[in-house]
């Protein structure tokens, strides 16, 4: 039986807030569990909508009356608007609405700034708006805008906004925040080092690029407002529209069955759906306002390009002594709001060190603003401390995996308390190279300006817990059908399939038995956003939870209707059974729910709260084969093996497909995406898929996931954790040791493009050092 | 210059239509908001992605750089026309069970750029097969898979055939 | 972005093409269609705006044959880049040719990109194709390039403009000494393709010579017993991109030595750019990696690199000498 506790809690400011305990204990489902349904690999459940296109996503809402909005943005990086003049452009025949900062309504955006700002502060900030027949007429009102700028110096990197005399971003200037975290003595460590390194690494500006671009349609009935958005998070939608436009939460309902792509883009709520609504509001009409392709790679997100200034240290034996870095990271023009990068976690915890200091410091530069983007943090750091501890393994001789062993922890030094599963990453070092067949020694190509090396990378990730709230229903129906409902939203991961499996698991029912219902916040229960590779390990346990106390209920019916002790009972299949009796005696589940129809067996499971004694993280190893023409300067990444502990895999399937994709993503972190910002004018230069290069089919090569699926039995009932970000964090670095392991070029930029490989081995040829 | 409209008739999925489109209207736009067939996506509207592939005249291209105009008389296949008698086509088949889509937004443009690779080419090498699809971004990653998809496309299709080819027969 | 509006026409005849093109105010103004996929692009990012398009494609005296005429290997302006990827013809007769082709852009713009605008296609330059940024080849002062993000720009350029031709055939066509044959008002000619490409100046912001009145029929290229070439492109990524860097090479043995030497390289002039500094140094000599070696320095002797893109100096010598190696084993 679910528990629920609320206590009292005052702030300073006398704001009273009450916090909630919650959850229904279960036993979790361990290692030798006979689980039918969990860990079998099964295809999505919105399969046949996906590929016969008629999968509805945000942008495919066609109602009657629908207009098409679209936003003019600032050409200038940092600029007041002195006059914006939208006249013309209401006037043009199939416009039927127009909003500027001359008429907008006063609401707050961002820490420090307004929906319509006068102060503009990069190159895509948002100007005017307009809603028209179609997204032609629309272009031509937004070209009809007449806007005056008054140019204002920029900063568009790192360096320029600290410089000093740097104009100022905001108020306070333009170091956004500062963190500071120490253990031990570094200097102290290094001292004691027979080996160090020091270098800065920098990692560059990555875009999204979801494939459906950010945005809603919009529709208004009466006082209350329905929005379609690609999001992955409907309920705070629901919440932040209705707090900037004065409703009640009950009076907007965000819908969001599918959506293509977000990769942290879309865990906030940006400023075109309060400017559709705004919109629509005006014009009386449902409105559609979906970003364009440079919208998108302007406004609505990146991954912040870092500075890192790595010190490490190690004595003769591999045993690191210090690990010392001081980030820089460029937030971009305003902080956004979401998970922010933690870029230094991962210094902290990845290897045993009594000797860490990590400052990380977040910089304003007038660049679109900077937002979570898978394993926001880690990714970057990734890059930098893998790169060192190879550069250590090197120097000191050693196997870089030995190195890597050497300074294996089960513990969260950070928290200075156990990982829940401390032989997480022990387990994915070991299944990673066995398959890949590491330290074995790999066949150079005849021509000998073909060199093939491999490296290795691990990671720790801080997401994947998940954490309490979030809630299910189950519906036990007179059919004998199940409807799983809940306010989470899928966002291309799986999510609907692998909690679909959860639900049929624990009430028994074969796959089939199940409807799964998500993304409505007017038909389902609270759930958070889906982020931090938290929503398998938040919402698994709420529907296990209520999936259990459904099929407490329906054997409690099924005792009464069979005339059987309960405790003779079980479901497996969809059918009744009872203890000792013959299989084909068992009795469907619809006979006993048909029995007592129209009274149906509804219930709730609520997300328990995580234990408090350990950390729950997830960890990932990969290994990376490459070939790179020193001619040429082409790499080529041959083969791919990734192991992460992601718990108990729900879905083999799902997993494998996160995997690959995580990996695909940092082949395109590692060697071709970045973001050109214009220094003369602060324009980004690529704002489009043309000059930012996102892998292509061709550039990817054999990747293999080996699963590692051990339960996490501290973490949660079900004993699984997420695999969303993960993938991603290791697959740079790996290639970047491997292109080394080739050629013995080091890299510390990102990303190892066509031209920096080529310079670099250019360079080295002039130094007389052939390949 | 006025607004002026042409009225252009295109075959789409093999049905007549007559629209009223000024010549700027691209035949992707005419897909999705005059015709309401919402399958083809909208991603880069430049000839970069491959998110709006259809069949014209059975050849894959960009519907985002054709003018609908352009297009007069011509025949157009978009996802929706994929599948006979209410199954889906083998390719479509193919893609869920090789698992070759996470968010679904390229499936319908990769579904398609397939289609024509198979319908000029019935046993496509593995190479064939991926060349074919160069031009369709996938942000999801799930390229592997998809290449898995169009190899098993290949034999599901040939199977379809031959089950057709039958019913004809008979 | 979306279009502004304009009219669309199909002409009837090629006369009424050349009419129309003859009395248009400007050049932008009224433009000529074929598979629209570099036009539209540019009319999407607002960097040209005609009040009138025409339909290059139902018209008589304009067609997509690929034949032998002459002892030429003639190919009609509308032949689309998937045909000379695939076709029998090209594939027998120039390889290289169906090489670029096959390595350009995708298979569905493939499908609908014609060889005549490929040929006129206008530069990637990003500071170009970005209307919000003036620059010298759209009219403006200076070329904002020069100073700025130019990894992609050029070593050799004559101009005030450095961005690079984008075309991958138009770097074969020219180690193929193909001709192209136009049509204006003042009838046909036929353009050597090393004249038809000419460096942006003052007098003339585009890459080539064709008039305004003029339409592209066909590119013709002489069949030369022997005579073997090779394409190798290098590119960002391994499929859909432009040209890094390209050379095209081509040459016949005579007795063990090569003569009639091509070396052309892609990306690297506004124009595709012929090296006859190094085809001096190969002419007449055997093939052998040393006078490859000398052949590659000497092509890129010149070279201007500025400040992002010296990396293409080292790889343009590179591809020269890759390319050379292949005809030698073709
Ligand atoms: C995403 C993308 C990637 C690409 N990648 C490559 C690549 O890697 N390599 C490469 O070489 N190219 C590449 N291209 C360019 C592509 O090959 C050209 O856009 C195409 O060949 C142009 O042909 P078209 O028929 O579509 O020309 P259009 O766009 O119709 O015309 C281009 C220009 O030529 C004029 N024109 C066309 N035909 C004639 C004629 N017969 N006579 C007079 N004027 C004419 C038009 O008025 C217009 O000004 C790429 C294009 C895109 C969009
Ligand atoms: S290189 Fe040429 S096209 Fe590019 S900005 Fe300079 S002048 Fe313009
Ligand atoms: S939308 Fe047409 S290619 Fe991207
Ligand atoms: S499945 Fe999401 S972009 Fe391909």
């Amino acid at each position: 039986m679910s528990t629920w506790q609320v206590e009292r809690q005052e702030g300073e400011d006398g704001e009273v807030t009450l916090s909630v305990a919650e959850g229904t204990p279960l036993s979790p489902w361990d290692a030798g569990a006979a689980l039918r349904i969990v860990g079998t690999p099964r295809t999505r459940l919105e399969g046949v909508e996906k590929v016969t296109g008629s999968a509805q996503y945000a942008y495919d809402v066609r109602l009657a009356g629908q207009l098409y909005a679209g936003i003019l943005r600032s050409p200038h990086p940092h600029a007041r608007l002195t006059r914006v003049d939208t006249t013309a452009a209401a006037a043009l025949p199939g416009v039927h609405a127009v909003i500027s900062l001359a008429d907008a309504p006063d609401i707050d955006w961002y820490d420090d700034s307004k929906l319509f700002d006068p102060t503009l502060r990069f190159a895509g900030d948002e100007v005017a708006a307009v809603a028209a027949e179609d997204e032609d007429i629309v272009a031509d009102a937004l070209r009809l805008v007449v806007a005056e700028y008054e140019p204002l110096p920029f900063a568009i990197d790192i360096v320029a906004a600290l410089a000093p005399g740097a104009t100022p971003i905001h108020e306070g200037g333009n170091v956004e925040s500062e963190k500071t975290y120490e253990r031990g003595d570094v200097e102290a460590g290094l001292r004691a080092a027979d080996v160090t390194f020091d270098r800065v690494l920098t990692t560059q500006t990555a875009i999204h690029h979801s494939l459906e671009p950010h945005g809603c349609t919009v529709a208004w009935e009466g006082e209350g407002v329905t929005v379609w958005e690609s999001t992955q998070s409907i309920f705070d939608v629901r919440q932040q529209v209705a707090e900037k436009l004065g409703l009640g939460e009950s009076q907007v309902r965000v819908i969001k069955q599918h959506m293509g792509g977000g990769f942290g883009s879309k865990q906030i709520v940006w400023k075109q759906t309060v400017i559709a609504a705004l919109l629509a509001k005006r014009s009386g009409r449902p409105v559609q306002l979906m970003l364009d392709r440079e919208g998108e790679s302007l406004a609505v997100g990146n991954r912040n390009p870092t500075r890192q200034r790595l010190r490490l240290g190690a004595t003769a034996d591999g045993t690191l002594t210090a690990i010392d870095v001081t980030i820089h990271q460029a937030i971009g023009a305003h902080s956004a709001g979401g998970e922010g990068s933690n870029t230094a976690g991962l210094y902290q915890t990845l290897y045993a060190c009594p000797n860490v200091r990590t400052s990380q410091t977040g910089v304003y530069t007038n660049t679109g603003p900077a937002v979570a983007f898978r394993a926001p943090g880690y990714v970057e750091a990734a890059f930098a401390l893998e790169t060192g501890m190879d550069d250590l393994a090197r120097q000191l001789g050693m196997d870089p995996l030995a190195l890597r062993l050497t300074n294996y922890t089960g513990d969260d030094q950070s928290k200075e308390m156990p990982f829940s599963q401390p032989d997480g990453l022990r387990a994915c070092y070991e299944k990673a190279t066995v398959a890949f067949g590491w330290g074995e020694t790999i066949e150079q190509p005849a021509e000998s300006h073909r060199r093939r090396g491999v490296g290795i990378a691990a990671h720790h990730w801080v997401g994947g817990a998940g954490d309490p709230p979030g809630y299910a229903w189950v519906k036990l129906n007179p059919d004998g059908r199940a409807d799983i409902i809940t306010g989470t939203q899928d966002i291309g991961t799986g999510t609907r399939t692998g909690l679909a499996m959860v639900a049929a698991e624990e009430l028994g029912f074969t796959l089939d038995q199940v409807t799964f219902h998500l993304g409505d916040t007017a038909l389902g229960p609270y759930a958070p956003v889906s982020s931090g590779s938290a929503t398998m390990a938040t919402i698994g346990p709420a529907i296990r939870a209520a999936a259990a106390e459904a099929k407490a209920e329906l054997l409690a019916a099924a005792a009464a209707f069979l005339e059987e002790p309960v405790e003779r009972l079980s479901v497996r299949d969809g059918l009744i059974r009872v203890a000792g009796e013959p299989e084909d005696r068992a009795t469907p589940v619809a006979a006993v729910t048909g029995s007592m129809s129209p009274h149906m067996i509804q219930t709730q499971g609520a997300r328990g709260g995580n234990p408090e004694d350990v950390s729950i993280q997830t960890f990932g190893v990969q290994c990376a084969e490459v070939e790179v023409d020193t001619r040429t300067g082409e790499v080529t990444i041959l083969r791919v093996v990734a192991a992460h502990d992601c718990g108990r895999i729900i879905n083999p399937t799902t997993v494998d497909s996160q995997v690959i994709g995580g990996v695909t993503q940092g082949i395109g972190f590692a060697l071709t995406e970045e973001r050109v910002v214009d220094a003369a004018t602060g324009i980004v230069l690529n704002a489009n898929l043309e000059e930012y290069k996102v892998p292509t089919v061709s550039d990817i090569p054999g990747i293999q996931n080996v699963h590692v699926g051990i339960p996490d039995l501290k973490a949660n009932p079900t004993g699984s954790k997420g695999i969303g970000e993960p993938p991603l964090i290791p697959t740079a670095p790996a290639i970047a040791n491997a292109v080394f392991d080739a050629v013995g070029v080091r890299f510390y930029d990102l990303p190892l493009s066509r031209s920096r490989v080529v310079d670099a081995l250019a360079a080295r040829e002039r130094q007389g050092m052939p390949a | 210059m006025g607004r002026h409209r042409h009225t252009v008739t295109l075959t789409i999925n093999g049905e007549t239509h007559d629209l009223a489109v000024e010549p700027r209207r691209t035949l992707l736009d005419a897909l999705r908001d005059d015709v309401s067939l919402t399958g083809t996506k909208k991603v880069c509207d430049m000839g970069n992605c491959g998110a709006c592939t259809v069949l014209v005249e059975g050849q894959a291209m960009y519907s985002c750089l054709l003018l609908a105009v352009d297009c007069q008389g011509l025949s157009v296949t978009t996802i929706e026309g994929l599948g006979h008698d209410g199954q889906l086509d083998p390719i479509q088949r193919a893609f869920i069970e090789a698992d070759a889509f996470q968010c679904g937004f390229c499936t319908p443009g990769q579904v398609m750029s397939l289609r024509g690779l198979l319908d000029a080419t019935p046993s496509p090498s593995d190479e064939q097969i991926e060349r074919a699809v160069t031009g369709n971004l996938c942000r999801c990653g799930a390229y592997l898979h998809i290449i898995d998809a169009g190899r098993r496309a290949v034999v599901l299709d040939r199977e379809a055939k031959e089950v057709r080819d039958v019913h004809v027969a008979g | 972005m979306t279009m502004r509006t304009f009219a669309y026409a199909q002409p009837e005849s090629l006369a009424d093409v050349i009419a129309a093109l003859g009395a248009a105010p400007s050049r932008d103004a009224v433009r000529p269609l074929a598979g629209g996929t570099d036009l539209l692009t540019l009319m999407k990012g607002d960097i040209v705006a005609p009040d009138r398009l025409l339909d290059l494609k139902r018209l008589t005296g304009l067609d997509d044959t690929v034949e032998i005429r002459d002892n030429e290997l003639v190919l009609g302006a509308l032949t689309t880049l998937t045909a000379i990827e695939t076709g029998s013809l090209v594939g027998e007769h120039c390889p290289a040719l169906a090489k670029a082709a096959s390595l350009a852009a995708t298979p569905q713009l493939r499908n609908r990109a014609t060889l005549g605008g490929n040929l006129l296609q206008r530069p990637r330059c990003w500071y170009f194709r970005e209307h919000l940024i003036p620059c010298w080849l759209k009219g403006g002062d200076a070329c904002p390039a020069r100073e700025g993000e130019n990894g992609l720009h050029a070593l050799f350029a004559d101009s005030p403009c450095v961005a690079v031709h984008p075309s991958d055939l138009a770097t074969v066509l020219l180690a193929m000494d193909a001709t192209v044959t136009v049509r204006g008002d003042a009838g046909e000619r036929a353009i050597a393709a090393g004249d038809f490409f000419v460096q942006p100046d003052e007098g003339r912001r585009r890459e080539n010579t064709l008039g305004g009145d003029e339409v592209v029929l066909s590119v013709a290229i002489p069949l030369i017993p022997g005579r073997t070439s090779a394409y190798h492109k290098a590119m960002d990524r391994k499929a859909w991109a432009f040209a890094l860097v390209s050379a095209a090479c081509s040459f016949r043995l005579d007795g063990g030595v090569m003569r009639d030497v091509r070396v052309v390289l892609g990306g690297v002039a506004p124009i595709p750019w012929r090296s006859t500094a190094a085809e001096a140094a190969l002419d007449g000599e055997r093939p052998g990696a040393d006078v490859f070696a000398r052949a590659a320095a000497a092509a890129l002797a010149g070279a201007e690199p500025l400040r992002h893109n010296g990396y293409k100096v080292h790889l343009a010598r590179n591809l020269v000498i890759e390319a050379l190696e292949e005809v030698t084993r073709a």
